[in-house]
Formats: structure tokens, C-alpha cells, sequence
């Protein structure tokens, strides 16, 4: 370093670049206007959450201390988390086929229309809220999980999809070139090169959505698809808060344990 | 001259264009069994492209290559898979599938003879073959490792496992394209000094792309200089001149 001559005094030039603070001022004032309209938009008003303080501590003193009557409460509760369990359970694995089919038709440098089909296809799987999707199924089936199940595989087709797709666009080509050179076989290859690298992050993903999907299962039941949801939303109606309250305890436990399961997993999985 | 040929690699007049641009102008280069033979070029100059055309990851315009004693020249599906099954390549970026063992990559190399159902997995390749592959990495000092994840080794290690897999394709030609540039100068010494061996004691004819001059000097037999596609530089290593690397290099440095 003291070897090397710096000249001294040289002056930075200048970034020739327009004047920006203008821009700055014009996108704060937007912002902040945008603000204002949504807050009024949403009835926004601190006053009313301040004013009516006492619904929610009347709310809170019924809640506590939660009913843990066995035989009328808790058992049944467990009951309907299983099938909300079941319903986020089959609403992922039954998807895995469709998402496999979409993803591998999907990923860039195949056939240019069946990737945009593809594509077009997934995205709008992807935006049809799954919530929507039960109501349709509703009209067929009827009120119940199996609306919910079909919700799922449906919306989750998509987002899957999607997510195996870039999963597989990013795995690095250099192994299968190698075992190419080597003389292997088209199948060879897959197995022993393409497969090893794309499963663990395509497992990944699935349960990452099995997670996603369990929590939306629960909301399907707030709107007639069974399980805790559906629960939740009788308890409310019939203003059973201390019931309410030992549901949304056991919805805890459940959105916990699966959230654990499901990182652990993943966890071993990246090495 | 001929009988040194027929278990080397001779390439005569290799040619390939890339979108109306020619990479290589006519490329001769023959490796002996037994000589380690080093390529440098600026980058750009066509030594990867080389190497690729041998081993069919590209696909030369014209030229006769001939591997291990056979011409590629009109063979086409199997019989051209068995021909070129004789020459083997390393890369920089080493390519091995990281989460599995050392001995399963190694095994992957020798896969090609087998029936789809001894191959799809390694728990069905037979055992001759992971024999095969335990003799193969025990030859680049690695029998210790064998049951080790592929990516939990240094990198020196597992440029000498995907070594291994070549041997274990039963090559007698080793290509290399710059297996070096991603280690450290030690691990770099080791593989040079590997390939050197497997050259000199085990009768392969190795030819390596080294972007380091010094390498090339202190580890090869011969070297060969690209430029802009055309070897102009064909030299005992001993007799590498100062004024040699100059030219090589000299659209890239200068
Ligand atoms: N697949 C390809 N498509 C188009 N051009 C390529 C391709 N591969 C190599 N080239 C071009 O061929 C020339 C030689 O490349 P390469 O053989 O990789 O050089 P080197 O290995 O000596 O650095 C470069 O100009 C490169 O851009
Ligand atoms: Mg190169």
C-alpha cells in the first residue's frame, strides 16, 4: 500500500443525473393522498376501537376461563382439527400430479405454446382465491370438507406449479452433462443426476404448502367446508366465547405442530 | 507413431462455427498414451469447445477425431456412445451430484453398460460395479471417504472423486477443462500431480485446459497454444519461453 501513489486533490465528477428530489416530493405527496383516501375507504378511526373498549373486555371476561368440558367441547374440537388437518392434507397430495404435469410443461426452453398454455393455466389457478373456488365446488357437492378438498387442489395446483417450475428451471445442468460424456442413457441420467438435485427442493416446497394449506382449510370452514372453522364460526354465532376460546387455543397447538413438522423436515432435507 | 495412436486421442482438422463465427479454425491435436498434454489460450481462444467436441457436449462442423484407436467418423447412436465412452472429462465446476456419496458419484461413471434395472438407483447398481468404484477412488486417495457426502468434501476432494468417476467409465482418455481454477494452490498442486500420474504410471493420454502457465510448465509433457482458434504453439513444456506466453496472451493482457 505505501508503495502506491495516489494523485492528490482529484475531484469527484459529477453524476450528470436529472434532479430528483422533485420526483421524491411528488411520490410522498401521492402516497400520502392514497392514504387518506383508504383510511376513509375503511372507516379507519382509532376513536370508535377507544370508545368501544368495553365490547372487547366484556368479550375477554367471557372468554376466560375457556370451557374445557371434555365429552361437549374439547373432543369434538379435536375431532373437527383432524379434518381440517385431512382436508389441508388431501387438498396437497391430490394436487401433486396436476402440479407435476404443469410444472414440467411449464419450465422455459420446451414447446413455446404449450409453455404459455401452461403458464396461463397456472396463473389462473393461482389467482382464483381458493375461498372462491369452495363456493363453486359447494353448488356440486354440497356444504362439507369435500368442497374444501377440491378448493385446495384446485388453487394449490397453481401456486405448486409455479414454485416446481422455477425450482426445476434453476437446477445446474453440469451433472447430467457429465454422466452424458459418460454414455449414460436418457433415463440413466434423469435418475441418477436430474432427479437427486430437483427432489429435495420440490419436497420442500410441498410441505412449505402443506403448512400453507392446513391454515387455509381452517378458513374454508369459517365459510361451510367443515373441520375447526366451521366450529369457530357456530361458536361465534351462538356468542359461546369461552367455547370460542378453547378452540382458538387448540388451533394454536395445531398451526404450531404443523409449522415444527414441517420446518424440521425441510431443515434436514437443505443438508 | 501409429501404435501410439491407437489407444491415444488424435483430432485432425477440427472446425466448429458458432452462429456464422468460427471458434475453431482447423484444430489438429493428438495426446500419446501416457503424456499429459496441457492447452493454453486466452479466453475465447476455442480450448473448451475443443474439448467439448470430443466428448459430443458440442458438435464439430468438421474434422476426423479419433479415441482410443476408433474414428468417430460416421458412427452414429450406440456404436458412437461405446467409441466415445473411451474418452472421459472433467470440469472446473466439477459436477457431481452433491448429496450423494462419493462412491455412488463414482459409480454414476461406469452406469452406461448397465440394464435400466441395475441403474436406476444406487442401491440397485451390482456390486462388481461398486468394487469397480471402490478400486477407482482408492486411485486418487480417497478410499477413506467413501461413504462421505459428495458435498461435504473440500474442493481439491471432489475434483479427485469426479477423477475417480472418469476411471471408472474405463476411459483411456482424460480430458480436463480447467480443474484447477476453482482450488486453492494446494489442492491444485494434488490434482495436477494426480493427473500427471495417471498419465505417466496408469498409460492414460490426458490433455488439460490450465489458464495458469505455471501449471502447465511444472505438471505437463507437452504444450499446445490456441489462438483465436488455431494452435500456433506446439512445445516441449521445458522449452516454454517467456516470449511464448506473451503471444498467447496478448489479445487478453496487453
Ligand atoms: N454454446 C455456445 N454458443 C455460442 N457461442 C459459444 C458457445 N460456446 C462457446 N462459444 C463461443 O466460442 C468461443 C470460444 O469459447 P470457448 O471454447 O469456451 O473458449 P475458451 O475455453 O478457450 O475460453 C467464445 O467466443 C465463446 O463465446
Ligand atoms: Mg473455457
Amino acid at each position: 500500500m505505501t508503495a502506491q501513489r495516489t494523485r492528490p486533490g482529484l475531484s469527484v465528477p459529477r453524476r450528470n443525473r436529472k434532479p430528483f428530489y422533485l420526483g421524491v416530493v411528488v411520490v410522498v405527496c401521492l402516497l400520502g393522498a392514497a392514504h387518506v383516501l383508504a383510511g376513509r375507504a375503511t372507516d379507519f378511526s382509532p376513536g370508535a376501537l377507544v370508545d368501544g373498549w368495553h365490547g372487547m373486555a366484556d368479550f375477554l371476561a367471557e372468554a376466560f376461563p375457556p370451557k374445557l368440558d371434555w365429552d361437549k367441547v374439547v373432543q369434538p374440537a379435536l375431532e373437527a382439527c383432524l379434518v381440517t388437518l385431512a382436508i389441508g392434507l388431501l387438498g396437497t397430495t391430490l394436487s401433486v400430479p396436476g402440479a407435476l404435469l404443469l410444472a414440467v410443461l411449464g419450465m422455459r426452453g420446451r414447446n413455446p405454446v404449450v409453455y404459455q398454455v401452461s403458464r396461463s393455466i397456472m396463473s389462473f389457478l393461482r389467482a382464483v382465491p381458493d375461498v372462491v373456488f369452495a363456493l363453486i365446488f359447494v353448488t356440486a357437492v354440497g356444504l362439507g370438507p369435500f368442497a374444501g378438498v377440491l378448493a385446495l387442489i384446485c388453487h394449490n395446483m397453481g401456486v405448486m406449479g409455479k414454485l416446481w417450475s422455477e425450482a426445476m428451471e434453476e437446477i445446474d445442468s453440469g451433472p447430467a452433462d457429465a454422466l452424458r460424456v459418460a454414455g449414460a442413457r436418457e433415463a440413466q441420467v434423469i435418475a441418477n443426476a436430474v432427479l437427486p438435485a430437483v427432489v429435495p427442493s420440490l419436497v420442500g416446497l410441498l410441505l412449505y404448502r402443506f403448512d400453507v394449506n392446513v391454515r387455509a382449510s381452517l378458513v374454508l370452514g369459517l365459510v361451510g367446508a367443515g373441520g375447526i372453522g366451521f366450529l369457530i364460526n357456530q361458536s361465534i354465532k351462538l356468542f359461546q366465547f369461552d367455547v370460542l376460546a378453547t378452540y382458538i387455543l387448540l388451533v394454536l397447538v395445531l398451526i404450531i405442530a404443523v409449522d415444527l413438522l414441517s420446518a424440521l423436515v425441510r431443515r434436514r432435507l437443505n443438508d | 507413431m501409429n501404435t501410439l495412436l491407437d489407444t491415444g486421442l488424435a483430432v485432425r482438422g477440427l472446425r466448429k462455427s458458432y452462429g456464422g463465427r468460427e471458434v475453431l479454425k482447423g484444430v489438429d491435436l493428438t495426446v500419446a498414451p501416457g503424456e499429459l498434454v496441457a492447452l493454453l489460450g486466452a479466453n475465447g481462444s476455442g480450448k473448451s469447445t475443443a474439448l467439448r467436441c470430443v466428448v459430443g457436449l458440442a458438435e464439430a462442423d468438421a474434422g476426423e477425431i479419433r479415441v482410443a484407436g476408433t474414428s468417430l467418423r460416421g458412427l452414429s447412436g450406440a456404436e458412437l456412445t461405446r467409441a466415445r465412452r473411451a474418452a472421459a472429462m472433467v470440469f472446473q465446476q466439477i459436477h457431481l451430484v452433491r448429496r450423494r456419496s462419493a462412491l455412488d458419484n463414482v459409480c454414476a461413471g461406469g452406469i452406461a453398460g448397465l440394464p435400466l434395472s441395475r441403474s436406476l438407483s444406487p442401491v440397485l447398481f451390482p456390486r462388481e460395479l461398486r468394487e469397480h468404484a471402490m478400486a477407482c477412488l482408492d486411485r486418487v486417495g480417497l478410499a477413506d471417504r467413501a461413504h462421505d457426502r459428495a458435498g461435504s468434501l473440500s474442493g481439491g476432494q471432489q475434483q479427485r472423486v469426479a477423477v475417480a468417476r472418469a476411471l471408472c467409465q474405463g476411459a483411456r482418455v482424460l480430458l480436463a477443462d480447467e480443474p484447477v481454477s476453482a482450488l486453492d494452490p494446494a489442492a491444485a498442486t494434488q490434482v495436477m500431480a494426480l493427473l500427471a500420474e495417471l498419465a505417466h504410471e496408469d498409460g492414460l493420454a490426458v490433455a488439460v485446459v490450465l489458464h495458469q502457465p505455471e501449471l502447465a510448465r511444472l505438471h505437463a509433457d507437452r504444450l499446445i497454444g490456441l489462438i483465436d482458434g488455431e494452435i500456433r504453439l506446439s512445445t516441449p513444456a521445458a522449452l516454454l519461453s517467456e516470449e511464448d506466453i506473451a503471444a498467447l496472451y496478448r489479445g487478453e493482457r496487453g
